[in-house]
């Protein structure tokens, strides 16, 4: 019952409707069918989608929409405005692994943590750990300001990168969950508002996401999965252990994609070496410049040592040889990154004890 | 609490941090669902400011620095700007309730299906890969511009930002699974004015995409069952939705703390739901409206194949008039539903447009 007039037909049934004549103008049209991905022991992961032309990851990504990789682009669409358009200034092969770990490995602080494992301390260990807690959150707020002004100005030809980051910045919610509810259940209360001179350097870090990566990973994220695995060696119950261990694992992600993206960059974009380098160099005086604020130091000494008569000599000398595991890793990573990576020309902060 | 001895070469402790601190005495404790956000609300540490001065992203109850540096730049600094009262709620609700496409969805239940229908399921599938990760893109854009102040909000954006990244991959999953592959994009969510990327206000932007674009995908998520051929299909839908309503749900209980808290502004929202109104059934964004792609898949779906379309355009037009009738629901929910009393909205007039 066609209407050659207006395209439509009446359904005919009790309620008169006119019903389009259906133009299936779309159908037939696909750039790679025939597909078939199944799963593995694994499930069915990211990684296995990338088969054929949808796993073609092109050095450039021209679209400015949202167009899916692999499907027919609209063409005309207004552009969206995204920024970071090349392979070199966010890939990392690792993306979308780290990305279904994120996901099997999550965790919930409200209930995946022993709290009432939570018995009083010593005010001068409550103390200290409160300011730790205040510090770290304040950093997981700076990693979720700098992962999510990023996000979205990346390409979606490079989905993997953006769903990691996704992960990432979640996990970073946790974070700053995780260490607010501590700081807020054992008759403590947050500390002193930290010093922000390697925040200030994260943010404004705007030029490029590669060398944010650079202060992100190499820096940010390497102290702070270092700090927690001398907090979880010096732990005072099960709950700080759970979330000392589950936050370690989260950090190990984003300092995996950050070492793998530079690791990609540096090889195929020889010109960002000098930046990346430049930016490290910036971001550990920064950050010393932090460490010279003696309230971080002192809390950490506090905990390692077991309160303020420990801290003088045992806490202190922990917290040494945390900046000294800090340090030995930082220069290991550089050296895998074949950046220069010699410890004499790091920051007095960053030096070996006897040469302080 | 200041030590003047010193340790050999160990610097001498400060300690005068010690005594610098937010509320102290606090023993949050952990409820029946664990130990949630809700219950570290308490003291002054629940207490939210209706401006937030706090540029240097110091977390809410720490005692400020005085020399910190306003590193911040935050743009959404009023409360009513961006708050719902039952933050804390979503955030759990969407941490507990976290799932993976690679292990939750019975992938093994998908069986080769006629051309057709495969090629409606993977053309939805191409669609909604496409315009999923807008939900992505525009709220981690927020977050950052937001001061953490009001970090219960931005941890359920956190939130969304994670959904919206596994919506877009279980879609893409989905296409390539079973002999299929993706079809063409819509170009849907391109930068148009009025689009939500392009909202200069958040709660322009929560209006466009909480309540009339998620809350127009959300009925389709509903009706999988409808759509679905396999248990693969259904648990897919069925965990979309759930997702969906929380985003859902933040732009209602948003609104409606807006609606309370600032009368001022009604007007200016019931603009936005104007121009949401006008488009709901032209708009691309909406599956269900008239863009053939989608559309006409969806009939295909919903009727059993493509000799069954005119079966399938009737579901479609029972979908569309759902999906007016919960936008409705939302709207008085939120406070806004003087618009269908006194003849300002459209509604009456789509429902009649519904079948066209």
């Amino acid at each position: 019952m066609a209407d050659s007039q207006t395209g439509t037909k009446s359904a005919g049934d009790s309620r008169p409707m006119d019903i389009p004549e259906p133009k299936f103008n779309w159908m037939n049209q696909s750039r790679q069918w025939g597909t078939r991905v199944t799963p593995d022991k694994k499930g069915l992961t990211l990684d296995k989608t990338n088969v054929g032309i949808y796993g073609e990851v092109p050095q450039r990504w021209g679209d400015q929409g949202r167009n899916p990789r692999g499907a027919i682009p609209v063409k005309g669409a207004l552009p969206i405005g995204y920024s970071v358009t090349q392979k070199t200034e966010l890939w990392a092969d690792c993306a979308a692994e780290l990305y279904e770990e994120a996901i099997q490995r999550r965790w919930a602080p409200a209930t995946d943590v022993p709290w009432s494992s939570i018995q009083p301390l010593p005010n001068d260990v409550e103390v200290a750990i409160c300011q730790v807690c205040t510090e770290i959150l304040q950093y997981a707020n700076i990693d979720i300001e700098v992962l999510t002004n990023w996000q979205h100005r990346m390409s979606y030809g490079y989905h993997e990168v953006k769903q990691f980051l996704a992960t990432a910045s979640l996990d970073a919610a946790r974070r700053y969950e995780a260490f607010r509810k501590r700081a807020l259940i054992n008759g403590g209360g947050l500390g002193l508002e930290p010093t922000g001179q390697a925040n200030r350097f994260l943010l404004e870090s705007r030029g490029g996401w590669t060398e944010t990566v650079a202060g992100l990973a190499l820096i940010r994220t390497l102290f702070v999965a270092t700090v927690c695995e001398y907090l979880y060696k010096h732990s005072y119950n099960d709950a700080e252990r759970v979330v000392y261990s589950f936050v370690i694992q989260d950090l190990a992600r984003l300092l995996t994609y950050g070492v793998e993206h530079l690791k990609f960059s540096l090889a195929h974009d020889d010109e960002r070496r000098g930046s990346v380098i430049t930016m490290i160099a910036i971001g550990l005086g920064m950050f010393a410049r932090d460490l010279r604020d003696p309230v971080l130091r002192e809390a950490l000494a506090i905990v390692f040592g077991g309160g303020i008569s420990g801290a003088r000599n045992e806490g202190m000398s922990i917290y040494y040889d945390l900046i000294e595991d800090f340090r030995e890793r930082h220069l290991a990573m550089r050296r895998w990154l074949d950046l220069p990576a010699d410890a004499a020309t790091m920051p007095r902060a960053f030096r070996p004890r006897d040469q302080n | 609490m200041t030590s003047s001895k010193t340790n050999g070469n160990l610097p001498d402790l400060d300690l005068g941090w010690m005594d610098q601190h937010g509320p102290w005495d606090t023993h949050a404790e952990p409820g029946k669902y664990g130990f949630t956000l809700a219950d570290i609300q308490i003291g002054e540490y629940g207490q939210v400011p209706e401006e937030s001065n706090n540029q240097t992203g110091r977390p809410r109850g720490s005692k400020p620095r005085a020399n910190s540096m306003r590193l911040g730049g935050y743009t959404v600094r009023t409360k009513s700007d961006i708050w719902l009262e039952n933050a804390s709620f979503l955030y759990e609700e969407a941490l507990q309730r976290q799932w993976s496409s690679a292990t939750d969805v019975p992938w093994e239940s998908i069986k080769p299906l006629p051309d057709d229908v495969e090629q409606a399921q993977c053309q939805m599938a191409t669609f909604l890969t496409e315009v999923e990760f807008v939900a992505g893109d525009v709220p981690a854009r927020w977050i950052s511009s937001t001061t953490p102040d009001y970090f219960e909000a931005r941890q359920v954006l956190l939130a969304q930002v994670m959904d919206e990244s596994r919506h877009m991959d279980v879609f893409r999953k989905r296409a390539l699974a079973n002999g299929g592959g993706l079809m063409r994009a819509t170009g849907a969510t391109a930068g148009f004015v009025g689009g939500i990327d392009l909202s200069r206000d958040f709660t322009e932007m929560s209006s466009r995409l909480h309540i009339s674009g998620e809350g127009a995908v959300l009925t389709i998520f509903r009706m999988g069952e409808l759509m679905a051929y396999n248990d693969a299909e259904k648990t897919i839908y069925r965990l979309c939705a759930q997702d969906e309503a929380r985003h859902v749900a933040f732009g209602v209980m948003h609104l409606r703390y807006m609606s309370q808290n600032e009368p001022d502004r009604r007007e200016e929202i019931h603009s936005y739901l104007d121009e949401a109104e006008g488009s709901m059934l032209t708009d691309a964004a909406n599956p269900a409206g008239r863009l053939t792609q989608t559309s006409e898949s969806l009939c295909i779906l919903l009727g059993g194949g493509s000799d069954k379309f005119d079966e399938g355009f009737r579901k479609l037009v029972a979908i569309r008039r759902r999906q007016l009738q919960e936008y409705r629901k939302r709207v008085i929910s939120a406070g806004f539903g003087d618009r269908f009393d006194n003849g300002r909205s459209r509604l009456n007039e789509l429902m009649a447009q519904a079948a066209a």
